[in-house]
Order: structure tokens, then sequence, then C-alpha cells
């Protein structure tokens, strides 16, 4: 290592707090944009599923319907 | 179109790509190699320039903002030429794909601007003695800022998806004029900003300690771009596709139906 220890690593004669200010901003920018896509692509995926069982169950509701129409003629 | 996927085999690849079915499954696959490459390459060149390098003689450690820095502008302008081309590759083969592409490299351009301008404000603190100065070169990052942001808004300003692509897509071109210009904003105005530090015509202005690190880092972040960009298109392919019945399959699989 270029220096003698890990605090000489972070005040770095000074410019330490420059250096690491700038490795950390840079670093929870970039996972933000890992962790974004990744939490929005569940997101999606739940929400297409919810629309696909919403609509099967409105599809059951309306194939009811011809059912209970028959049920009262019947009586 | 037809006649060509049947008839040639070279084009099949170019359908291939441009079909989104395709692209997610082959994407899905590449995914986790090409990330653990991207957290290697960027941890190894980090550790690296940060904690080895030797330090700077005239600018002392502050330098060591360089590896992230120079990266990161680097990319935001590669990106901005990703997003001018595959926007053009829209426009003109209407390769549904690409405009999905395009619309997904402007949020990572327009944060790998931001860290560019950001680690630059707090490199010009201890280097000039101020965060921020209106030269050439600044000012033209802060226009490329502004052109990404320009494009991430007409995607939402109609209604029509087809009609945001292209208008997006045209500003996208528009501004690729930029692009010289930050690069030449160095040599064209007197500036604060150092001169290139690599150049492809000639050897690197750094000692050779200093500057693998940095060529290290590069590829890092093109490995991490690549890495966001697919991720980001995937979602904007479920967005759009999620009609279809392979779309609708996958929600189900994942949601245990």
């Amino acid at each position: 290592m270029y220096f003698e220890n890990f605090q000489a690593l972070m005040h770095m004669d000074g410019h330490g707090v420059y250096v690491w200010s700038a490795v950390a901003v840079t670093v929870v920018a970039l996972l933000w944009l890992i962790i974004a896509p990744l939490a929005k692509q569940r997101g999606l995926l739940k929400e297409i599923s919810r629309d696909i069982q919403r609509e099967q169950d409105r599809q059951h509701a309306t194939n009811n319907i011809p059912d209970s129409v028959d049920s009262k003629e019947s009586v | 179109m037809t006649w060509l996927s049947n008839g040639s085999p070279s084009w099949q690849w170019f359908h291939r790509l441009g079909s989104p079915r395709w692209f997610y499954h082959r994407s899905g696959r590449w995914l986790p190699w090409l990330s653990l490459a991207a957290l290697l390459v960027l941890l190894n060149g980090l550790v690296w320039g940060l904690a080895f390098a030797p330090e700077d003689a005239k600018q002392g450690n502050s330098f060591r903002i360089i590896y992230i820095h120079v990266p990161a502008a680097f990319l935001a302008q590669s990106g901005y030429f990703i997003m001018a081309i595959a926007g053009a590759i829209g426009l003109i083969w209407k390769m549904k794909i690409s405009y999905m592409v395009m619309k997904s490299a402007a949020p990572i351009g327009a944060v790998l601007t931001f860290i560019a301008l950001f680690t630059g404000a707090v490199w010009g603190k201890p280097t000039w003695g101020a965060y921020w100065v209106w030269d050439a070169r600044i000012t033209s990052m802060l226009i490329l800022l502004f052109l990404y942001a320009g494009v991430i808004a007409l995607q939402y300003a109609y209604h029509s998806v087809d009609a945001a692509s292209k208008a997006s897509a045209i500003l996208a071109l528009v501004g690729t004029v930029n692009i010289p210009i930050i690069n030449k904003s160095v040599d064209w105005w007197y500036t604060l900003h150092q001169p290139a530090t690599i150049k492809l015509t000639s050897a690197p202005s750094m000692h050779m300690d200093m500057f693998m690190p940095l060529l290290v880092m590069i590829v890092g972040f093109y490995l991490f771009y690549a890495v966001a960009l697919i991720l980001h298109t995937r979602n904007e392919i479920l967005r759009r596709e999620r009609k279809t019945s392979w779309v609708r399959e996958l929600a189900n699989a994942k949601a245990g139906r």
C-alpha cells in the first residue's frame, strides 16, 4: 500500500475528506442505478400478474351470469 | 422484411436482437456474469487507485478523485452516443428495442454526468480553490446534463409512446453537437481544467503506475454501464410488452401460478 496505515489512507494528508466524499457519493449513485431497476422489475411483474388475476376473475364473473339466469328459469 | 430473415443468415442476428423477447431471455443469461465482472474490475481499480497508486507531485492525494471522475465523464459521453445511435436506429429501421434502449440510456447518462460534475467540484476545491467555475468544460458538461434531462422529460410529454420516442430521438441526435464541444473545450478556450489525460493518438500524460488503475476503472465503468443499461431496458420491455403472452407467462411464473 502507498500509505503507512489505515489512518493515513483515510486522512490522505488533508485531502481525505474530498477524496472519500467523492467516492461515497459515486458509490451511492451507482448502487441506485442497479437497485432501482431491480425493485422496479419486481413491482412490474407483480402488477402484471395482478392484472391477469383480475382479468380472470372478471371472466369467471361474466361466465357465471348465464348460469344464474338458467337457474331462475328452472325455478 | 421476412425475406431478409429467411434468405440470409447474416441478417438473422439483427432481427433477433430487435426482438424484445429474445433480448430479454438472452440478457438474463448474460447479467450474472457481466455484473460479477463489473464488480470485480471496479473494486480492483478502486483499491489500486485509492490505496496503491503513488500521489501526484503537484496535487497530492486529491488527484485520486481522477479514478472516478474521468471514467464517469468518459461514460457520460459514450453513453450519450449510445443513446443517440439507438434513437437513430429507431428512426431509420423502426426497431422496437432501439427506442427502449434510448429511453433507458437517458437516466443512466444523467447520473454519470452528475457524478462527473460532483466529483469535479469536490476536486476543484483543493486544486483550484473553488467548487465551481463557469468555464467551457464544466459548462458544456452541465449542458450534457440538461440534454439528458430533456430526453427524460420528452418521454413523458406525449401520450403516444411513438411520438415521445421520435421526439426524444431527434433531441438526442441534435444534442450530439455538444460532445465534440466538451472534448475540445480545453483546447479552444482558456480554462482551469487540465487537458486530456488520455488521447488515442499519443501516450498518456501520466506515469504508468497512475495510469493503469485509471484504465482498469474505465473498463469497470463500461461493464457497469452495460449492466445498468440492460437492467433498465429489460424493465422497459416488460412495460411495453405487458400484453404479450410471453410476458404474462413470465409474470405468472414469478408469482408462482
